[in-house]
């Protein structure tokens, strides 16, 4: 598709967002609208289109913080650190809070939660009547920068995600909510903590390169050779060598989550 | 509104339609493997057998994870149409239960569970069974809801992707469950030596 034309359709999806946002879609508090739109996958089979369809969701504009995974455990108490079993959480799992019911000073009520598995972030989310989002809405969501809804272009956004996945994670994690809003006014996707999509484990790399490092490729089906679309883009390279590295109990300093609702 | 008739028939195909995540049944039983098998009221903390999802069978049974437990079970995702990895997945399997001695071979499960929610309906799978000739009274074949497929895979450990062509990449990985649904081993790849999960089978069968 020829760049223009993409433009257009794009501007023209937002421009239907904005109209169905004025008639009455109003996102739920803390959440912001992301319109319709289209995400293209890093790595993808032959057969596989170059664009995903990803039909307008909710998410939220913040990361969820140690103050509202509380409620969650004072609410079911399955997902409190003595509480919950190994398979679904490793022993990680809310390690540096002071208690079961009790963040305390290593884990601020407004810095996002961490150290959390896939199943509790899963179970968090369907406690609250949403869900994760999937890689593909994760990933068309924090392509926007401040300005753009595509923030490719971008050169001063690109540099400064680039710079912070080339920065350790702070011991101290900071606060959510200090990031710039993006364009669909979604704070902290990247800059301040790694985040679990609900298909995580998705992520195939059967590719014929030597790039198959720790995947043992006996594992694999091969129903195709997959090839990257945008070798430019490090920092999702990084997002999808992470995500194939992770296991649904792994509960990691660095690693948080955020919902997602269906319109 | 009180529905109509029509209304009620559309919804109904709507249903049909949705594969294997709307087929229901009030029928909430264990699998023919499972009869005598009665599951323990709390599974361990590492059981994949803590998971709430529910599944269907071949037999369009509902059940839960937790009724495969009692018996060591032998486990793989797969899904029907799958032209490659699949059919040595389950022959792999085969030759697992061919090499059991006869006093073990009765006391182990074999389990298939789909990744293909649309198409592995029931009737697909009680096909499957028929064409590949498996015995009900060892193997279970069923599908879920995406969600808890995609759940299961996490349990287990397995990545899975669906093209756009319908067909699923996807782990090749027999998983072996003790009597309480913890992972104690995973053969991984096709054509494996089937050597050490034998071994390890016996010696789960007979404890």
């Amino acid at each position: 598709m020829k760049t223009w034309m993409r433009n257009s359709i794009m501007a023209l999806m937002m421009l239907m967002g904005a109209v169905g946002q004025s008639f009455g879609q109003t996102p739920p508090a803390g959440m912001a609208l992301i319109p319709d739109g289209v995400y293209r996958p890093l790595f993808r089979g032959e057969s596989d289109p170059k664009e995903v369809i990803v039909k307008s969701f909710y998410l939220d504009i913040l990361p969820v913080t140690n103050g509202g995974f509380l409620e969650f455990v004072r609410a079911i108490p399955r997902w409190r650190r003595s509480q919950v079993k190994r398979i679904f959480a490793d022993e990680s799992y809310l390690k540096s809070w002071a208690g079961d019911l009790d963040p305390g000073t290593n884990a601020p009520a407004n810095v996002p939660v961490t150290e959390i598995s896939w199943f509790a972030a899963k179970a968090y989310a369907q406690w609250k009547g949403e869900r994760l989002p999937s890689v593909a809405e994760w990933e068309y969501a924090a392509a926007a920068s401040p300005t753009r809804a595509d923030g490719k272009d971008d050169t001063n956004f690109t540099r400064q995600v680039l710079a912070w996945y080339s920065t350790p994670a702070p011991a101290q994690l900071p606060a959510a909510g200090l990031g710039q809003a993006n364009f669909w006014g979604v704070r902290d996707l990247h800059g301040l903590v790694w985040e679990w999509v609900a298909d995580f484990n998705t992520a195939l790399v059967t590719g014929d390169a030597g790039s198959d490092n720790g995947l043992d490729r006996r594992l694999f089906c091969g129903t195709g050779s997959q090839g990257a679309t945008d070798v430019q883009n490090y920092p999702a390279f990084m997002r999808y060598g992470f995500r194939s590295s992770l296991k649904a109990n792994y509960s990691v300093h660095n690693l948080g989550f955020r919902c997602a609702k269906d319109l | 509104m009180k529905p109509t008739p029509k209304a009620i028939f559309l919804s109904l195909a709507i249903l049909a339609l949705a594969g294997c995540a709307a087929e229901s049944s009030s029928r909430a039983a264990k699998p023919s493997c499972c009869v005598k098998a009665e599951a323990p009221a709390a599974f361990t903390d590492k059981s994949i057998y803590q998971t709430e999802s529910t599944w269907m069978t071949d037999q369009r049974t509902q059940i839960k994870l937790g009724a495969l437990a009692g018996r060591p079970q032998v486990v793989a995702m797969f899904f029907a149409h799958c032209q490659f990895a699949c059919p040595i997945i389950v022959n792999d399997m085969k030759r697992i239960e061919a090499a059991l001695p006869a006093d073990v071979s009765g006391r182990i499960g074999f389990t298939l569970v789909s990744f293909d929610a649309k198409r592995d309906t029931p009737p697909a799978l009680a096909e499957y069974r028929k064409t590949r000739d498996l015995p009900a009274k060892s193997w279970n074949l069923m599908c879920g809801r995406p969600d808890d497929v995609l759940e299961l895979s996490a349990l287990l450990g397995l990545s899975f992707k669906e093209n756009a062509d319908g067909q699923f990449a996807h782990s090749n990985v027999i998983t072996i469950l003790n009597a309480q649904g913890e992972i104690v081993h995973q053969q991984v790849g096709l054509n494996q030596d089937i050597h050490e999960t034998v071994r390890l089978l016996q010696q789960l069968a007979r404890n």
